[in-house]
């Protein structure tokens, strides 16, 4: 398209570099201006009017448009309210922990299934399965197997002799968090899982059997070999993770509604809850913000991780 | 002495008692029917001696060959109910075309817990519909904010007489009326008598007070091993304070003085003693003694269907809706399952809610009222009136009224407790008398915009801090009463 472009290189005299170079790629620009449209629409007002409704006070009992204006009190109120540092804590730990486990369970199945055996089709199309179930029909089949007075797993348990009563996972304040990591690992490994298997598939055959022939161990082939091929997806695959994981909202929603007693709640959910539930668009969108501040942190990564790839095959 | 018989002779007495409660605090003169005279007997009395010409009267507020177009969302059917409500919901919808066949009708069902959000989201957005359905906790903070258009029941063709006045209470903002009641309803105690008798206490008779169930719980748990009373305390679900509020009331607690006589919201009473003590009745039986649902913190209403079906729960609060839904549970159960839940069925009973430890009965006032929305919110930027007041006038017709209720409340017009359908319901629903006995002891919720937040959050959050062990029961009251404090100063 460039290419084609450059082709028809007017003759007017240009003073500046970029306005030229802009007219120059002026066919290009004009094939993604609809795109860029919309997302300016959908994206960049709601962003811009989440920013400005971050501002003002917008009590439940009055309409929203009679918001009033009160500065940076509702991001002072966030950062001084206890319930802020407790959700705050819970983020972290369900994003940190759901991208490890979920990322290192994936790359050890990709690594196994990455190996020719019989039923390999099968075992990993098997694997696919909680990345492809409706999260919204896994949830609600985690918290029936969950279920603290009837669950599957408890049970279970309970049958096999190894707990005299069905463990409490999430109506306790101290599992509940756990027990929705768990659910969450359970359905994102199958995608660290794929996009490593992709990334295998890159590792040359030639240097693997070199180094079996210079007198290399399996450990020694993967971590000085294979791994490295895999820098490049495994640090995307880390930050979509991250990145996932820090909007989860169905998940811990629909287990639990952020309880007991806020021992589940995420940013998102509590976002939602503060903007749906008590009506507090002033104070949800200034969380908003600073979850949008942190997540382009996060996209800043994710881009450059992405760019350097390109980087590296255009060297190549 | 058959339940039955026992039920209406606690009734005959209790129910003469009850007249001087909250709701009846508007007169009772004038009425539709006669409140003063509310008893089981006097019920099963009107029922089926008047007619009432639904469309006739419908097309005096709207010609029946009007042509329009109309948007209804509408608090609906949700999981725990009958088949006979999902049959009924249709039947209106079929009714009304027949009758107005050149309004275009849009409407949507919206379950209780969804239907809040959404509005409140497409309201925002000036995408909300034409007329509206909402629970009895949502009108005023809609009024309040200017969304409604005034509405009243002189608008359709009916009197303020023709609802309950609590129910009208519910749905005046400021000295305006804003809706029509579709519906009201008050739960009542129910108990499974077989586990009652295997657990040492009378099979035939209900616990009269809160500590009584606390202890019946108890000796169940203790005795059988399975769980006492069906406590729900899931955050952001309608069902809990529908349950914890009669037990808070109970106890002479409660968020404000709503319970008395003429209420002014002024003063908040979630730090009371008397709140304290109901708060701790709950903290009793979940994390002392251990006998009710662990799980009740993620219940709602609907996940205790299944436990008192099975014969693992003794104890609930809930509709006469309960008995046709365990009748259709029962008739879904195969094997061994079925026997236990044939069995459930024939032992069920149906009580009035307990007393607190001075002799308060209390349960709320609940059900639903219909809304026209200003054009300036709605999809399109208009209303159309005459279509609306079709619609509203059908639904809230002594007829439709009634049969849109059929299981799971009672007629907002009082004027459908005297139709043959309401006969017909008396015949046909086991415990029905009890439940609607239960109408004079309603208290409706606070009639503050802030009502939804107060009883859908701040409330089952109290619970869940002294539950989980978070706080203590003195220090979740005195968070909840701080709360209330703050969202009535404006909060953030």
């Amino acid at each position: 398209m460039s290419a084609g472009s450059e082709t028809q290189t007017p003759a007017i005299p240009m003073q500046d570099g970029l306005a030229r170079r802009i007219w120059i790629h002026r066919a290009d620009y004009a094939y993604v201006m609809p795109a860029i449209l919309v997302m300016m629409i959908v994206i960049a007002y709601p962003v811009w009017y989440t920013v400005e409704l971050s501002f003002y006070q917008t009590p439940p009992s009055l309409q929203l448009r009679d918001k009033i204006f009160n500065g940076l009190d509702n991001y002072k109120a966030i950062l001084t309210s206890a319930v802020f540092w407790k959700v705050t804590w819970n983020t972290v730990v369900w994003t940190f922990a759901s991208t490890i486990i979920a990322f290192l369970l994936g790359l050890g199945c990709a690594l196994a299934l990455h190996r020719e055996f019989i039923g390999r089709g099968l075992l990993r199309a098997v694997l696919l399965i909680p990345w492809v179930v409706s999260a919204v029909a896994a949830s609600y089949v985690w918290k029936w197997l969950y279920h603290s007075d009837f669950g599957v797993i408890g049970a279970a348990l309970v049958g096999m002799g190894i707990t005299d009563k069905p463990p409490n996972f999430i109506d306790n304040v101290h599992t509940v968090l756990p027990s929705l990591i768990v659910v969450n690992i359970w359905r994102e490994f199958s995608f660290a899982m794929i996009m490593l298997m992709a990334g295998l598939q890159t590792v040359p055959d030639q240097l693997l059997r070199a180094a079996r022939v210079d007198g290399a161990n399996a450990w020694q082939r993967f971590w000085h070999i294979t791994f490295p091929h895999l820098r490049g997806v495994s640090m995307v695959t880390v930050l979509l993770l991250a990145v996932s994981n820090f909007n989860s909202f169905i998940i811990p929603w629909i287990m639990t509604g952020g309880g007991p007693s806020n021992a589940s709640h995420i940013w998102i959910t509590h976002i939602y809850e503060l903007a749906f539930g008590r009506q507090r668009w002033g104070v949800a969108s200034a969380y908003s913000v600073l979850l949008f501040l942190i997540l382009m942190v996060l996209g800043y990564f994710y881009v450059k991780a992405l760019s350097a790839g390109d980087d590296k095959r255009q060297g190549a | 002495m058959t339940m039955l018989n026992l039920g209406a002779t606690i009734l005959r007495g209790a129910t003469v008692s009850a007249m001087t409660v909250s709701l009846m605090t508007t007169s009772v003169l004038g009425q539709a029917v006669d409140l003063s005279k509310w008893s089981p007997e006097y019920v099963r009395e009107i029922a089926g001696t008047e007619e009432f010409d639904t469309v006739g009267h419908c097309n005096a507020v709207t010609p029946t060959d009007y042509t329009g177009k109309l948007t209804f969302w509408y608090q609906g059917i949700f999981e725990g109910d009958p088949q006979v409500m999902r049959d009924n919901y249709r039947d209106f919808f079929e009714a009304f075309r027949a009758t107005y066949p050149n309004i275009q009708l849009e409407e949507q069902g919206i379950t209780y817990n969804e239907l809040l959000d959404k509005f409140r989201t497409a309201l925002l957005g000036n995408a909300a519909p034409m007329t509206i359905r909402l629970q009895i906790l949502g009108g005023t903070e809609f009024a309040s904010k200017g969304y409604l258009e005034p509405l009243s029941p002189a608008d359709v063709g009916y009197t303020d007489a023709d609802f309950w006045p609590g129910a009208m209470k519910a749905v005046t903002w400021d000295g305006v009326t804003y809706g029509i009641p579709t519906n009201n309803e008050t739960m009542a105690f129910i108990w499974n008598a077989e586990i009652f008798k295997e657990a040492g206490l009378d099979p035939e008779k209900a616990p009269a007070t809160w500590d009584d169930v606390v202890a019946y719980s108890k000796q169940i748990h203790d005795k059988l091993g399975i769980s006492g009373y069906g406590m729900v305390a899931r955050q952001n679900a309608g069902n809990t304070p529908y349950r914890f509020m009669p037990q808070l009331w109970g106890y002479g607690g409660g968020v404000f003085d709503e319970a008395d006589a003429n209420p002014t919201y002024e003063e908040i009473r979630l730090n009371s003693p008397e709140s304290k003590r109901a708060l701790q009745a709950s903290y009793d039986m979940y994390v002392r003694d251990k006998s009710v649902p662990v799980s009740a913190l993620t219940n709602q209403q609907a996940d205790n269907q299944a436990p008192f079906v099975s014969g693992q729960l003794a104890m609930m609060i809930s509709h006469p809706s309960e008995y046709a839904r365990m009748l259709e549970l029962a008739g879904q159960a195969t094997g061994a399952d079925k026997a236990v839940a044939d069995a459930v069925v024939e032992n069920m009973r149906y009580g009035l809610i307990p007393t607190g430890p001075d002799g308060k009965r209390a349960v709320v006032f609940g059900g639903s009222n219909i809304h026209i929305l200003k054009p300036e919110y709605v999809d399109g930027g208009k209303v159309d009136e005459p279509a609306a007041k079709a619609l509203i006038c059908m639904w809230t017709s002594p007829e439709w009224s009634l049969k849109l209720a059929w299981a799971g409340s009672n007629p907002g017009n009082l004027g459908g407790f005297k139709t043959k359908w309401m006969k017909e319901r008396l015949d046909t629903i086991k415990f029905l008398d009890v439940t609607t006995s239960m109408l004079p002891y309603g208290i409706p919720f606070p009639a503050l915009p802030q009502a939804p937040e107060i009883m859908n959050i701040i409330v089952p959050d109290m619970m869940q801090n002294a539950l989980t062990g978070a706080m203590t029961v003195d220090e979740a009251a005195e968070d909840a009463a701080k709360k209330v404090d703050a969202l009535l100063d404006g909060g953030l």
